[in-house]
């Protein structure tokens, strides 16, 4: 089996590489000819990365230590459930699982639009495919799954005691789904470049997709949070780390971008900022790849073996100076009738949004990148934290949040005094009232805490302005429906990417309010405690009951303790934070116990003990993580309306077309 | 009205200008975990973790020395520089805000600031293209007209409901 899938792999590279070429010599040539033995490309390619990939699974199954990255990452000990996962522990299968989501999404976008829009799409798969080619040559020649050892050895090394947690499972492919999606938008703005067909067209074709890769790159992103928190056990859940920031830095500029695109969409314009915001995305997804990959930085998330760095920094130059040069040559092409009634108007917000946005990814790039600039000029690798970026990304944050409740309530085109009276005063209502009530409560002794006590007034005016605008839709179509459920249903269903977005507006504020008030308001407390010991914090109070030892697997023994946990006396849940010893790791793992509630979280981790039983105890205090979480919940909420098929659509966008017609002129028929 | 709204815009943005000064004049004490914030893990494995979020013995132990320092009296200033002195920048969590270092703090921000320099001057062109244009109805049914919240004669219920069917997104 393992023959085949290297077999199998080269095959897919050779498809790929013929596909790519059959597709740009259809389109320019008008050879249908071509275009039809092209167009088998995508399945058999899949079909190929498909049986590779069922191959290395195999081989992790069934404990096949004849292959190299087998033996690296899995043991006989294993439990199944990471056999699965180990696939992508590593720099080659997690390649290998990339082409493989890769593959299989042009799959669907060749099924999807193969009886459509014929000049577009052959250049859009070729672009897809090109690179597929780039990353199937990488498994190929330079970091091939199936390499051999010469004399298998018995058991495995095993795979990262961090990495055997559930969060292992869901958190890469979520993020590998965000990250690979955001090749179909890239593909089709670059044909769309190549084809000259610079309306809107590539945008319609791609907005789902967007949309949808969006939304695994948030969910990436979040997941990637909660298995830090429940995993590495510090008690946060996000620490800027070099890779987490190259998930999240194509997570904003997408962002930037399904809001600029609005603007397009509705008034033909920014057609130059759009397509340069879809191209930073993708590149942005490879600079993510480069640095888990390159060993240039330094971070927990990077590979072991990370060769490959030059590929990628090749690959990263080869898309910047192509695309920058495919722009500048059509920039007459992409002209538009940029003109705005007022700069109190929602396409003036959306610009100052975009600011924002792309002031956060450069901030977090910046930081990310310094390092390698002082070694270059200094001489002196310096560390870029977790205070940078807070001191930089906060206050920048901070803004944008007022601007995600300005937004959606400042009309488009020109807003009166008027107009923002009307729509602005009760959400600046609730949001001073709001303050006013918080104001004796919270502290406000750090510069951290007033952050938090302002975001919260943000919150509180973002929130109402959204729930507001639900309640007018809602309250306007109530005459024309049975009830108010009946009027709200109807109000998202044939509004659903206004209100989609809403919702995704309502998410990303409770996930602002979570991250201010886990960040300024937890507090911790560690003590070494005998059996009947007891530890307190807040209103919480720890007894230590028993320390216990269970040899799991052979390979793995757990630590235990045991904690009752009470609160105004009663006993409310018993804590058995643990630690798990390996065989041939130097370092123990912690396993905390978590409960979690709205209002805060308790956090314990059995952070050393003895073996006369007593133990050190550290407990955190977390107000409102769990608002992250539900706020991501949300998020996918507002995604799925967002992204659910509209009949609507079409209609309206003729509508649109044709007002545009009458009132803007466009620039380019 | 319009008066009453703007004061209203004042005052909010004056409690909170007056709330964040204040408050970093607030600020005090020297804490462990400041300290722990703005060192880096120095364990063998390299972990490039912040002291505050690395859980390894090397990080336990060096707990345990900087809580004796902080006890003995010393300031979180003085062991950071003492840390310094041993280690070299490397040891620190953030750029130090002097020399080159104060490059990493202040070109994100001037890039923002440039950017909205930019942003002012794109818009200045736009807006001064369109001053010819009458202005149009700018609001969307739902966000201001009054028009949209007259719902209740059932005669224009129907073409309400078909309007809002055809609302942009």
């Amino acid at each position: 089996m393992n023959d085949i899938g290297e077999f199998t792999l080269m095959v897919a590279l050779a498809t790929s590489l013929y596909g790519t070429v059959a597709y740009v010599m259809a389109a320019r040539g008008n050879r249908i000819d071509i275009y039809l033995s092209a167009d088998k490309v995508p399945l058999i390619t899949w079909a190929c990365v498909m049986i590779s990939s069922i191959a290395l699974w195999k081989a992790f199954f069934t404990n096949d230590f004849s292959l190299q990255y087998v033996y690296a990452y899995s043991n006989i000990e294993l439990d199944y459930f990471y056999k699965f996962s180990s696939f992508w522990g590593g720099q080659k299968g997690s390649l290998l699982f990339w082409a493989l989501i890769l593959t299989s999404y042009m799959i669907v976008v060749h099924f999807q639009n193969r009886s459509k829009n014929l000049i577009v799409v052959p250049y859009a798969m070729a672009v897809m495919l090109a690179v597929t080619c780039f990353f199937l040559f990488l498994l190929n020649f330079s970091t091939n799954p199936f390499e051999r050892i010469p004399l298998p050895p018995e058991d495995g090394r095993g795979l990262n005691p961090l990495l055997q947690n559930y969060w292992m499972v869901i958190h890469p492919p979520t993020l590998y789904l965000g990250y690979v999606g955001f090749t179909v938008p890239f593909a089709f703005a670059v044909a769309a470049l190549i084809s000259k067909n610079l309306d809107d067209s590539w945008i319609r074709l791609t907005r789902k997709w967007t949309v949808v890769s969006w939304f695994f790159l948030c969910m990436g992103n979040l997941f990637g949070a909660s298995w830090a928190y429940v995993e590495l056990g510090w008690g946060g859940y996000w620490a800027w780390d070099p890779v987490e920031n190259a998930a999240f830095m194509p997570l904003i500029v997408a962002t930037a971008y399904l809001h600029s695109v609005m603007i397009q969409e509705k008034k033909d314009m920014m057609k130059v900022w759009n397509m340069s915001l879809i191209l930073l995305t993708f590149v942005m997804t490879i600079f993510g790849t480069f640095i888990t990959r390159s060993g240039l930085i330094q971070s927990v998330h990077t590979f072991d073996e990370a060769t490959l760095g030059y590929y990628f920094l090749g690959l990263l130059f080869f898309i910047i100076v192509a695309c920058t040069a495919l722009i500048i040559s059509r920039l007459p092409l992409l002209k538009s009738k940029n003109e705005l009634d007022s700069f109190l108007s929602r396409e003036a917000g959306f610009l100052f949004n975009n600011l924002l946005l792309l002031g956060i990814a450069f901030a977090t790039f910046w930081g990310t990148i310094f390092p390698i600039i002082s070694e270059a000029i200094r001489g002196v690798k310096i560390t870029v934290g977790p205070p940078f970026y807070n001191q930089v990304n906060v206050p920048i944050g901070l803004a944008l949040l007022a601007l995600i409740g300005i937004g959606p309530i400042i009309a488009w085109r020109r807003a009166t005094w008027s107009n923002l009276k009307k729509n602005f005063l009760k959400p600046l209502i609730v949001a001073v009232v709001g303050g006013a009530v918080l104001f004796p409560i919270v502290p406000l002794s750090s510069r951290s805490e007033v952050y938090t006590y302002i975001t919260f007034i943000l919150c509180f005016f973002v929130l109402s302005s959204m729930l507001i605008e639900f309640y007018k839709g809602t309250m306007a179509r109530q005459a024309s429906s049975d009830s108010i459920v009946g009027a709200l249903g109807s109000l998202i269903w044939n509004n659903k990417r206004r209100y989609g977005g809403y919702t995704v507006h309502i998410g990303v504020v409770m996930i602002y309010a979570g991250i201010a008030a886990s960040s300024s308001y937890g507090i911790h407390t560690e003590k070494r405690l005998t059996i009947g010991e007891t530890i307190e914090i807040r209103d919480y109070m720890l007894r230590y009951e028993k320390l216990a030892a269970i040899q799991a697997t052979s390979v793995k023994t757990r630590i235990i303790a045991q904690l009752a946990v009470e609160k105004d006396g009663k006993k409310i849940w018993t804590a058995r934070p643990e630690k798990e010893f390996y065989k041939g790791q130097n370092q123990p793992v912690s396993e905390v116990d978590v409960r979690s509630t709205l209002a805060s979280d308790l956090y314990v981790i059995l952070a050393d003990f003895s073996e006369d039983e007593s133990a050190t105890i550290k407990v955190y205090h977390n107000p409102m993580v769990k608002w992250l979480w539900t706020g991501g919940w949300v998020i996918a909420l507002g995604t799925m309306v967002c992204a659910w098929p509209d009949r609507l659509e079409q209609r309206r966008r003729l509508e649109r077309l044709k007002r545009q017609q009458i009132v803007f002129s466009p620039a380019q028929e | 009205m319009t008066m009453h709204f703007k004061k209203i815009i004042s005052f909010l943005f004056m409690v909170l200008f007056f709330t964040v000064v204040s408050s970093g004049l607030a600020n005090a004490g020297a804490v462990l975990s400041d300290l722990e914030n703005q060192l880096m893990c120095k364990c063998d494995d390299k972990c490039g973790k912040v002291l505050i979020n690395c859980t390894c013995s090397t990080a336990d132990k060096n707990r345990k020395k900087f809580t004796k320092m902080l006890e003995s009296g010393l300031t979180v200033d003085q062991i950071v520089q003492q840390q310094v002195e041993k280690y070299g920048e490397t040891i620190l969590s953030a750029p130090s805000k002097n020399g080159f270092n104060l490059t990493a703090w202040v070109i994100p921000f001037g890039a923002i600031m440039i950017g909205g320099v930019g942003l002012r001057r794109l818009l200045n062109g736009w807006v001064g293209k369109d001053t010819k244009t009458e202005p149009q109805n700018s609001n969307e049914p739902e966000l201001g007209s009054e028009k949209s919240s007259e719902t209740s004669s059932s005669k224009y219920s129907r073409r309400l409901k078909d309007e809002l069917d055809r609302l942009e997104t």
